[in-house]
């Protein structure tokens, strides 16, 4: 049983490393070399040149550049967003809290992918296609992240903000000196999130945006692959240079984005 | 008291304002446009004719719609069993402990922050044939001949096969971390009491782990289906569509027909029937999380 466990474990390890592994050791050799079996990708000579030729030859560093700007955009503004409105939500008071709780659930079932062609025709009236502003908008109105949030809000008893009043504390003093920093955990895990789904964001850069300067690097990448196809050595090049950047990001933030995950599923 | 009302509504609305703004503008605007943008001959530069109901009586007899939504189906069937399979598994190893303990952790996440793009070209050149990685593997383990070569993209189920694998490999992370922490929950007494009782591995597995795990299982099976359904980006780079269509989702379809063939209001109809199929998957999706003993 251990052993079986154990192979099993390895073998699970080789087919998830694999494909990273020969991505980076293909991505430093020569371009044109022969191979015949698969252990001539992993012989030097060694080289770094088409590493070179791609960061300075192609619009990928502006690209990543393009996905970091709209991902860290998207990431503060929603977070601020939602957790101005889950507050609201949670601790004020109004009138029809309930029915605007149920309108942003609604929102829930309304999948971006089914509104995405009128979505692209309002942005058009708007004046929203090709630019960073019609990447960026859009993807601010997040109803999961207002409701997770409120429900952290929720957390917080209610005592300790009559407290803050009777000491003269307006709305705002509570929002910003008391929930937001008892809820931090719980943004940064939201805005990580938000951060890594934006920075998958496909189909919405993709319909609106025709200007490669303004391309994000899912839809860049795919423009410079067609021209390379025969060799692998440029693709692999140009898929190490789009990884290695969110990967230490990843090795950064691990033990937040494993917290933030499991709390999103606990949350359902 | 009065007053008070009134001030904690402003407020309300103050701070409510930047989220119903953008709610309104990019998600229920565009909901109602929608509609009406079904019922025009709409093209990507302007509103054309009127045609009432026309492209609804055309959806609904329409081959190509009918055969994309089968594909996406067909996704949806590869990859959620296999998905939640493998979730566990993963969860399952990574959570035994060992030196490699952390390292597994890891590694199992690492492919879900990859660009899709990245993840589909890795998959794209990994599934080439003559040198691409699991060919060349296999021609240097000898399981395939000499001259002989699978071309995994060129057939209708070769390329299933593909698209799946890579999902699995670049998706599966998020569900493993989720399975993860849902077995590092399960406490440790209930472990230590069935081994006293002299429970074999796999009774403690089928009989305490996997019922614990049960309600988080339910959660991710169903936000499979409903995501998987909306599958594009790894269909488009790795086959295209194709071969002759046969792998093409409905969502490629909707794009084509919006933006190859400039027919917005048609395109607009299909996302309204895809919209239908999810908010029925959704609904299921409530019913089953809130019958009882489902939990969570």
């Amino acid at each position: 049983m251990k052993w079986l466990y154990r192979i099993v474990a390895l073998l699970m390890s080789f087919l998830f490393a694999a494909p990273l592994v020969w991505m980076l050791v293909v991505s430093v050799k020569e371009e044109g070399m022969k191979v015949i079996t698969v252990l001539d990708w992993f012989k030097p000579p060694y080289s770094l040149a088409v590493y070179k030729e791609v960061l300075t030859g192609t619009k990928l560093v502006a690209w990543i550049g393009n996905s970091l700007l709209v991902a860290v955009l998207v990431m503060v503004l929603t977070v601020a967003v939602a957790a101005l409105a889950g507050f609201a939500l949670s601790k004020i008071p109004f009138r029809y809290r309930t029915l605007t709780f149920f309108v942003v659930l609604s929102g829930l079932l309304i999948p971006g992918e089914a509104t995405i062609i009128p979505l692209y025709q309002v942005a058009k009236e708007m004046g929203l296609l090709n630019s960073y502003q019609g990447l960026i908008i859009p993807a601010l109105a997040s109803p999961v992240a207002v409701i997770v949030l409120k429900s952290f809000f929720d957390g917080i008893p209610n005592d300790l903000l009559e407290s803050v009043q009777i000491d003269g504390g307006g709305t705002w003093r509570i929002f910003s000196r008391i929930m937001l920093p008892l809820t931090r955990p719980a943004m940064a895990s939201m805005a990580i999130l938000t951060f890594i789904g934006s920075w998958n964001n496909f189909l919405w850069p993709f319909l609106s945006i025709t200007d490669d300067n303004l391309f994000t690097l899912p839809m860049g990448i795919p423009t410079l692959m067609s021209q390379y196809s025969e060799d692998y050595v440029k693709p692999m090049v140009i898929n190490a240079v789009a990884s290695i950047p969110v990967i230490i990001l990843f090795v950064a933030f691990e033990r937040q984005i494993v917290k933030g995950i499991s709390m999103s599923g606990i949350k359902g | 008291m009065k007053i008070k009302k009134i001030r904690a509504d402003a407020q309300a609305l103050l701070f409510l304002l930047p989220f119903l703004l953008v709610y309104g503008l990019f998600t229920v605007w565009p909901m109602i446009k929608g509609v009406e943008m079904t019922f025009y001959k709409w093209t990507l530069i302007k509103k054309m004719d009127f045609i009432g109901l026309d492209h609804y009586r055309q959806v609904l007899r329409d081959r190509e719609v009918w055969e994309a939504l089968w594909h996406s189906a067909i996704f949806v069937v590869l990859t959620t069993p296999t998905m939640v399979a493998l979730s566990i598994s993963l969860a399952l190893i990574a959570n035994r402990k060992s030196l490699l303990q952390k390292f597994y952790r890891s590694l199992f996440f690492i492919p879900s922050v990859l660009s899709v793009a990245v993840a589909s070209y890795l998959g794209l050149f990994v599934f080439q044939p003559y040198t691409g990685l699991v060919n060349s593997i296999l021609h240097l383990v000898r399981l395939l001949p000499e001259g002989a070569e699978i071309f995994w993209l060129t057939e209708k189920s070769l390329a299933w096969i593909v698209i799946t694998l890579v999902t699995l490999w670049w998706t599966v992370g998020f569900n493993f971390i989720l399975h993860l922490s849902a077995i590092q929950e399960i406490p440790d007494e209930i472990y230590e009491a069935a081994r006293l009782d002299g429970a074999s591995d796999n009774q403690i597995f089928w009989k305490i782990t996997l019922p614990y795990l049960a309600p988080i299982t339910r959660i991710i099976t169903m936000l499979q289906i409903i995501a998987s359904f909306k599958v594009f980006m790894q269909i488009y780079i790795i086959t295209g569509g194709g071969p002759l269509d046969q792998t093409r989702p409905i969502i490629q379809l909707i794009y084509e027909t919006g933006f190859r063939k400039n027919d917005l209001g048609y395109a607009a109809t299909m996302s309204y029937l895809l919209f239908v199929i999810l908010l029925v998957l959704s609904a299921l999706q409530y019913w089953m999380n809130n019958r009882k003993g489902a939990g969570m």
